[in-house]
């Protein structure tokens, strides 16, 4: 009796189980893939029915999305600017990281804290600050303003991971190469730096996604179309495409695709270095 | 290793861009925010000192005391609905039942889509006319509930919070891999004493995943202060400033050229941040930054 009871009660937890898992799977990709399947409606049919599939497969809303959108010169930016600032980024976080790892020096445990901090500083506040400092440098309105933004914003969190990986480097191995001979800054090139590339990638990986997302200081601190990055661009498709969503849902879906796309390349990277940024510590 | 001498020239030139750049862009700022709150400032004249008055005039605006409401509620839910949430879906997936780790890569897909494109793609969701939502419940034979969500008074805040609740994935994940780190052998010892998953869960995993789970609070609630896009995108703090937070409230009014109130309101959002964090250590315990 008490057996059946409980294999009633499993049963019910595992269709609760599996019903929350599942609601959660479908509430994560539902809306993108009706976004995807109305971006190649009519805007009629959309209307008629927001559910139903295209009669006939409207690929020139994409057509349309790239010429009235501007969006390839916008993604172009993007690329040029999530780079840079991925590549400064990683760079000056991977110096930090050797120096704060590595070595015992007074001062270095106040660093550690202090750059780990920056990680929790809510950074939409200080638009003010950085307006004021971007402009001061004569950087408004370029993409190098905003490349230094994205680098240094991004310090914290790199650091974190980085310094992670780098500390898990048996201390035997550098001291060898001390023996060696080998410089600091050669120890740092050919030992140290490749020995925490998986950190380096995670971080980067991480970076780049935040800098290819980034809203807030890319509206601010750009006016003009030359300079203005892809999450800019998204902002401006409701006036650009009035009431023809389709072509506007065609152009978001453009705009989504490179974030996917890297996704699904680097997945592996990303999973690992939620898990070994936040976990570890 | 201890530091030898020739290292020392190497330390510090490999810490001088990092410092200069940690204090540019997060000690310098934040200075110059609390000395700006004290002046009334337009960007382009002279400042003038006015002492707290720039405090006194947010405090008075019922839009400003709506958007810390807002913010408030919108951290608490992420902290404690939206987490807890990722820690049960973590839970589930920890004992990897069929296709766990498709679960896991499709949860964390949203964390990847940037903010503006979600919103855009959730106003399409919300649209009065041919949205998603109105025409699901017309379908499911709900069309007497249809509304304009995002701009009536009563659905716009729900709606702009609640879509966003659901995107689990991101602390899904951390706290999983933490549950998956933890020795299998406490567990093995757990079943020979007879206690069940839920008991095991209660008893082993939560307590040991703690670090992570109060890691995943803080950032979430971090996250729900520090809101903007969203919000910018769906409703623009609309209708009547209801779904106005800090972020835009201090955006707005920088754009009015009105600079001291703006980093009035800056500070004040750091300062709850900063009392959130320690309300967090010194209750939940430490997260791991």
């Amino acid at each position: 009796m008490k057996g059946r009871r409980r294999s009633a009660g499993s049963l019910l937890f595992g269709l609760l189980k599996w019903a929350f898992l599942i609601f959660l799977f479908v509430y994560a990709v539902f809306p993108v893939i009706w976004l995807a399947v109305a971006s190649l409606k009519t805007n009629g049919e959309l209307m008629a029915n927001p559910f139903s599939l295209p009669a006939v497969w409207q690929f020139q809303n994409y057509k349309k999305a790239l010429a009235v959108s501007g969006i390839a010169r916008l993604m172009l930016n993007s690329v040029i600017i999530s780079t840079a600032a991925t590549f400064l980024n990683v760079l000056i976080a991977s110096m930090g990281a050797y120096a704060l790892s590595r070595f015992r020096f007074r001062g270095n445990q106040f660093l550690k804290v202090m750059f780990s901090s920056g990680i929790l500083i809510p950074l939409n506040a200080l638009m003010i600050p950085y307006f004021v400092l971007v402009n001061s440098l004569g950087l408004y309105n370029t993409m190098g303003g905003l490349t230094l933004v994205y680098t240094a914003i991004g310090i914290p969190i790199s650091t974190f991971i980085i310094m992670g990986f780098m500390a898990s480097v048996p201390e035997e191995l550098e001291e060898a190469a001390v023996i060696d001979g080998a410089c600091f800054y050669k120890r740092f090139f050919t030992l140290i730096f490749p020995l925490s590339r998986a950190g380096v990638v995670t971080a980067g990986t991480f970076q780049f996604l935040t800098c290819w997302n980034e809203f807030v200081y890319a509206n601010l601190l750009t006016s003009s179309q030359a300079v203005r990055t892809v999450q800019l661009g998204i902002r401006y498709f409701t006036n650009q495409f009035a009431t023809d969503y389709v072509s506007m849902y065609a152009a978001i879906i453009i705009s989504i695709l490179p974030s996917i796309t890297a996704y699904v390349l680097f997945q592996n990277q990303i999973i690992a270095g939620l898990t070994s940024g936040a976990v570890k510590g | 290793m201890d530091v030898k001498r020739e290292d020392r020239v190497g330390i510090a030139v490999f810490l001088t861009p990092v410092l200069v750049l940690f204090t540019l862009f997060f000690i310098f700022p934040i200075i110059y925010l609390v000395v700006v709150s004290f002046v009334e400032w337009s960007g382009l004249d002279t400042p003038v000192f006015v002492g707290f008055q720039n405090y006194l005039r947010i405090f008075d605006d019922k839009v400003f005391i709506r958007s810390i409401t807002n913010n408030l509620i919108w951290a608490l839910c992420a902290g404690f609905v939206q987490v807890p949430l990722a820690v049960l879906a973590a839970l589930m997936l920890s004992y990897k039942p069929r296709g766990w780790k498709i679960f896991r890569t499709v949860y964390f897909f949203p964390k990847v889509i940037s903010a503006i494109a979600l919103a855009t793609l959730w106003s399409a969701v919300y649209n009065a006319q041919y949205g998603l939502l109105n025409g699901l419940l017309r379908v499911v034979g709900l069309g007497h509930l249809q509304t304009n969500w995002l701009g009536t008074l009563k659905t716009a805040f729900p709606s702009v919070l609640i879509y966003w609740l659901f995107y689990i994935g991101y602390y899904m994940i951390i706290v999983l891999a933490d549950i998956q780190g933890i020795p299998q052998d406490y567990y093995e010892a757990a079943e020979i004493d007879g206690a069940g998953r839920i008991r095991q869960s209660l008893n082993i995993t939560l307590p040991l995943a703690r670090t992570s789970i109060v890691t995943c609070i803080l950032l979430a609630m971090i996250d729900g202060l520090r809101q903007f896009a969203e919000v910018y995108i769906l409703t623009n703090g609309g209708p009547a400033n209801r779904t106005s937070v800090m972020v835009l409230y201090l955006y707005k009014e920088m754009q009015n050229y009105s600079y001291g109130t703006s980093s009035a309101a800056a500070v004040v959002l750091i300062a709850i941040g900063t009392a959130v964090i320690l309300t967090i250590r010194n209750t939940l315990g430490r997260e791991t930054f």
